[in-house]
């Protein structure tokens, strides 16, 4: 087994060309290994040092957060936190003040679980994964990205670079709400994003995407016809479209019963933070601990 | 100086856990020393027909395989001796060792596991509590009349003990009730989760074994292995680094003989550290699953007039130090209630499930959950106040109890006036989603034998030797106020010796909160012998009689007369030349408190308690109705342990017992599959609680100075604050959804199917 430290990206994407595995906060990949999901990869290499993954860059039509960028960062940066604010709510809530400070962006996003928290903020912002090898770089929908549990699209050489993720318009705000049993070290039970586009007291577009209830994330469908309605009625249509279009499983965590019924509960209160923050009030990240009781609304 | 006003608590052994220079014994290397692994059943049940460890002991670098055929033929384990080292012919859970092996690395050892080839047939499973006590179960173990059977331990079929309480005539007085109330509820098992899975590392010296092992009972340990391997006392040696946590999960002998006897048979010093995995499954202490039914009659004022209750716990496969535990639950299931007619049968019961044993205040958190529940039931039933109600009903100082026993002085009334009154019970304006809800509890303390050697140096420092064991708890920590407050010195001028069964006198170590209740009244003693050694040279010197003499600030000086007075220190330099300062204290026997009027069948020293302890706690509860989560937002604790000692640590047992006891009630529950196995043996899905979710708990004591109780009128404090917060939460989630959630822990799924049942009726 071989372990190196990249000192560039170069180097990261000539090491994956090589045949290594990327390896950043190691929260996932380390973690499995030692709870057996996996033996680790024969080479490795580090790429949590690379200053190049760090960036959060702020562009005309798109902001490029960087692949390597923690969620300690994230869920304090004042571009993420003000314009993306969902995935600053998902990324507060991840694991603990340790996991957040190494765990990354990119490998919550390559990492391909069904129950990754910043899954569904990415989606119902629209981001797409820039995904770079020694030939070539692609941007790709997240979409085509997540293509199973735990699987991605991507080959094994290349490397993901950042998340591209189109400018807000004004009048919008996101938020993300997860079901959580306590306040740290959880995994979500269930989770939803939501994006929400105002026109006055009208709701004139939103997405919602829905966590650890199908396979991959699961964008909700069908959402044009709330277009035109009030914020509540909004709200109301996302959860009985989330609660019908889930097929969650039964686990150790819940059954399948209790997570159809609350994906509901947590479209809902997406919607109505999301909008509210549209409407220009601020609530602090992340949306679960602004209000109240795991994620009381 | 009173010892409560001494200014701070000095935990020793602070510094050393705190940045990381602590040794802990998985952190511990010896020469030459190899890994050990377990061989598991695998299985829940079933009869072994091949064990072949030929291709493991093959491999390169595996020094030793044993299994039982390796260690004596011993049978073993409190009450029912029903257990052997290794399995011999039966499996009966699935984390029973089979076999033990010693290799180069971890890797090696794990390769030899492997190879390791075992066949069964297999046996039925037994795992439902009421389908085990039927007449037609298949049995967990087919003989127990076959097994050494000691103390009162009532048995048959699959019930290892049958424990009853009766007094007066509770058919009559429920008939002639004018409210009875019917209640049922079932807790799931759950778990200990020191954050230190256990190690145990052994090393021989000729026919000599020295054990570095995290337990919290060292004595408890030593004789497991000499009872075992058939060794003498003197022979075996256990030391302890320090324990990360034990909270009743590292009491009783564990994998010490196993260690030894591997170790033995490699020639080369062993050491096994578990995975948490290990650490959910194998070993004998699980907090047991338990079914209660329970009947209280009200009079027309609301006086409790009888109960009767009947009671299934699941014991797992072997008896641990579980025998006690039909009659201790009976006891929380009784309360701390005046109850004039009472009849309690519980029956621990055998069954393919890893062994239920002592973890912090066993059976009491599920008993009084279930019994406080049913009590807010009962007060609801005929539209009282639920405070108004245990007024009415709880024991005072005079009363008698459910078995008979009349309390001397006791503080239960205090504790429930001070919880209610500090959380604003009645007062305060709540918010539509929040609720209060009220529980109390008890739990008793325990004499045992033990003892402390004591030597003050030429330098006026003094060394403790003892045998009491740190598992977190700053317990032992308080010893040293003792010490130094019968020498007249500062606790810093004290340190400990501890942890070393050659070393210290026996005694109970970390279990049944038994540490400052049993080892410091043995340190009073021994500390009062060099006290005496000290008044006499302070007496010569100072020409006065030695009775007058008094030991503070570190001198000795005349009663009265402050300025003839000599330092301490010059006392010890003499002494160092002369007579040495030496002490020892063994404690003296208490008297078990009489009961009256009852009978209780299967009695294991649980009918009466000794220097009870007290507790009220009010829980603040928030619930997000849509989705079932509750949080708890204040916890309002009250507790009568007698005497505080030491205020820092006493606060520190409390907190730390509410949290474990948040945890319980919503979140930590032990899953099975229909093989009898856990589904969630790992921290991720056994759901501890976090620092997040602490809530704000006010703590209060009711110091009483309780007669026939530990050094200063004090009892004990560790497994206490466990006992009432489950049900306190209970009750605050049933006030605000109307019924109360029948099933411990009472998980967000739980809660919301509640909801979903009273909207449906
Ligand atoms: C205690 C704990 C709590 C956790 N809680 C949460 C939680 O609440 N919510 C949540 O969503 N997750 C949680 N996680 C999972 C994990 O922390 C996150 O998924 C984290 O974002 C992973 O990032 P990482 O940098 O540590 O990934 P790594 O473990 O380094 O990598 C994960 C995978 O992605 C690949 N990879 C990493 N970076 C790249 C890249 N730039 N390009 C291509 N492939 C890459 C790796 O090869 C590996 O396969 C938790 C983990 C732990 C240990």
């Amino acid at each position: 087994m071989s372990f190196a430290v990249a000192t560039s990206l170069d180097d990261a994407l000539a090491a994956m060309a090589a045949g290594a595995r990327p390896i950043a906060g190691g929260t996932d990949l380390v973690v499995g290994s030692r709870q057996g999901k996996g033996a680790l990869p024969d080479a490795i290499i580090a790429i949590d040092r690379l200053p190049e993954l760090a960036a959060i860059e702020v562009g005309d039509d798109v902001t490029r957060i960087g692949a390597g960028v923690t969620h300690a960062t994230l869920m304090t940066d004042a571009t993420v936190v003000d314009q993306f604010s969902s995935i600053a709510d998902a990324a507060a809530l991840v694991g603990s003040p340790a996991t957040r400070n190494v765990g990354t962006l990119g490998g919550n996003v390559m990492n391909g679980s069904p129950a990754m928290d910043t899954g569904a903020p990415l989606v119902v912002l629209g981001a797409e994964a820039e995904l770079r090898s020694v030939d070539a770089t692609r941007s790709v929908s997240l979409d085509e990205l997540w293509t199973g549990p735990g699987s991605t699209s991507a080959n094994a050489d290349e490397l993901c670079t950042a998340l591209l993720i189109p400018n807000r318009p004004a009048a919008s705000g996101s938020a993300y709400v997860r079901l959580e049993y306590r306040r740290a070290m959880e995994i979500a039970v269930v989770g939803a994003a939501a994006a929400v586009t105002l026109d006055g007291d009208t709701v004139s577009t939103v997405r919602v995407a829905l966590t650890a209830v199908a396979p991959t994330i699961l964008e909700v469908t069908g959402l044009d016809a709330v277009v035109g309605s009030t914020i509540d009625d909004a709200a109301v249509a996302a959860a009985t479209a989330a609660s019908e279009q889930a097929t969650p499983i039964s686990d150790l965590r819940a059954s399948d019963a209790y997570r159809r019924h609350t994906i509901g509960v947590m479209a809902r209160r997406a919607v109505d933070a999301a909008a509210r923050r549209a409407m220009g009030e601020t609530i602090a990240v992340p949306v679960n601990r602004a209000l109240g009781v795991g994620a009381v609304a | 100086m009173a010892i409560t006003d001494l200014p701070t608590f000095v935990r020793a052994d602070g510094p050393d856990k705190v940045t990381g220079s602590g040794r802990y014994t998985a952190d511990m290397t010896l020469t030459g020393m190899l890994a050990a692994k377990f061989r598991y059943a695998g299985v829940s049940h079933a009869r072994i027909t091949k064990l072949d460890v030929s291709a493991a002991k093959a491999i390169p670098g595996v020094f030793a395989v044993i299994t039982a055929d390796d260690v004596p033929d011993v049978r073993y384990s409190y009450g029912i001796a029903d257990r052997t080292l290794f399995a011999k012919g039966v499996v009966r859970y699935d984390g029973e060792v089979l076999a033990a092996v010693a290799a180069i690395s971890p890797e090696v050892a794990q390769r030899a596991v492997d190879a390791i080839v075992v066949e069964y047939d297999e046996l039925p499973i037994v795992t439902d509590l009421e389908a085990a006590v039927a007449d037609d179960s298949p049995l967990v173990h087919d003989d127990l009349d076959g097994y050494a059977i000691t103390g009162d331990t009532p048995h048959h079929g699959n019930v290892g003990t049958h424990s009853s309480i009766e007094m007066g005539d509770p058919d009559a007085a429920m008939a002639a009730a004018h409210t009875v109330v019917s209640s049922r509820f079932v807790a799931d098992a759950s778990h200990a989760v020191p954050i230190e899975p256990r190690a145990v590392i052994a090393q021989w010296e000729g026919d000599k074994v020295t054990i570095w092992t995290s337990t919290q009972v060292p004595f408890d340990a030593r004789n497991g292995v000499c009872e075992t391997l058939e060794m003498p006392t003197t022979k075996v040696r256990v030391i302890v680094p320090h324990v990360g946590g034990g909270f009743g999960g590292k009491c009783g002998p564990h994998y010490e003989p196993h260690i030894a006897a591997l170790a033995r048979a490699a020639k080369r010093p062993c050491k096994l550290v578990f995975s948490r995995w290990e650490e959910f499954t194998a070993p004998d202490r699980r907090r047991e699953g338990m079914i209660v039914d329970v009947t209280t009659g009200l009079d027309a004022e609301g006086n409790i007039v009888a109960r009767t209750g009947e009671l299934l716990l699941d014991n797992g496969a072997y008896m641990a130090d579980s025998s006690f535990f039909a009659q201790a639950a009976a006891m929380h299931v009784a309360g701390p209630y005046t109850i004039p007619n009472v009849r309690i049968d519980a029956q621990l019961v055998y069954t393919n499930h890893q062994p239920s044993g002592s973890v912090r205040a066993p059976t009491a958190p599920q008993g009084c959950w279930a019994v406080e529940s049913h009590t807010d039931e009962l007060a609801a039933a005929i539209g009282m106040d639920p405070l108004d109600f245990r007024r009415r009903n709880i024991v005072r100082t005079g009363d008698v109890g459910p078995t008979g026993q009349t309390y001397e002085e006791i503080g239960l009334d205090r504790c429930l006036d001070m919880a209610a009154e500090s959380a604003g019970w009645g007062t305060t304006e709540l918010p539509d989603d929040e609720a209060f809800g009220i529980s109390i509890g008890w739990w008793p303390s325990f004499h045992m034998p033990a003892g402390a050697y004591m030597k003050m140096h030429a330098d006026g420092k003094v060394q403790v030797i003892t045998g009491a064991n740190e598992c977190g708890t700053g317990s032992v920590m308080t010893l040293r106020m003792l010490a130094a407050d019968e020498l007249g010195l500062d606790q810093t001028d004290v340190e400990l010796v501890y942890q070393d069964t050659a070393a210290a006198p026996d005694g109970p170590g970390a279990s049944g909160s038994m540490t400052l209740f049993n080892h410091g009244r043995a340190v009073e003693k021994a500390a009062k012998e060099i006290a005496g050694q000290l008044r006499e040279l302070a007496a010569t010197k100072l020409e006065a009689s030695a009775a007058d003499i008094v030991l503070a600030d570190g001198a000795a000086s005349v009663a009265g007369t402050p300025t003839k007075s000599v330092p301490i220190v010059e006392l010890a330099e003499a002494a160092a030349e002369g007579e040495l300062l030496l002490g020892s204290g063994s404690t003296d026997e208490l008297e078990w408190p009489e009961i009256k009027g009852s009978s209780c069948l299967g009695e294991q020293g649980f009918s009466s308690f000794m220097a009870p302890q007290f507790i009220c706690h009010v829980a603040r509860v928030r619930l997000d109705k849509d989705t079932g989560v509750a949080r708890v937002l204040e916890v309002h604790a009250v507790h009568d342990s007698g005497t505080i000692l030491n205020p820092v640590a006493a606060h520190g047992q409390v907190e730390g017992g509410i949290l474990m006891g948040i945890g319980q009630a919503l979140t930590e529950g032990t899953q099975y599959d229909e093989t009898g196995s856990q589904r969630n043996a790992a921290l991720l899905e056994y759901k501890l609680q976090t620092i997040a979710d602490a809530p704000e708990i006010h703590t209060q004591f009711v110091e009483i100075h309780t007669p026939n109780a530990g050094p200063k009128g004090a009892k004990g404090l560790a497994e206490a604050p466990n006992v009432p917060t489950a049900g306190a939460i209970s009750n605050a989630i049933a006030a605000l959804i109307g019924r109360p959630v029948r099933q411990l822990p009472m998980t967000a799924e739980r809660v919301w199917s509640t909801i979903a049942e009273e909207v449906t009726a």
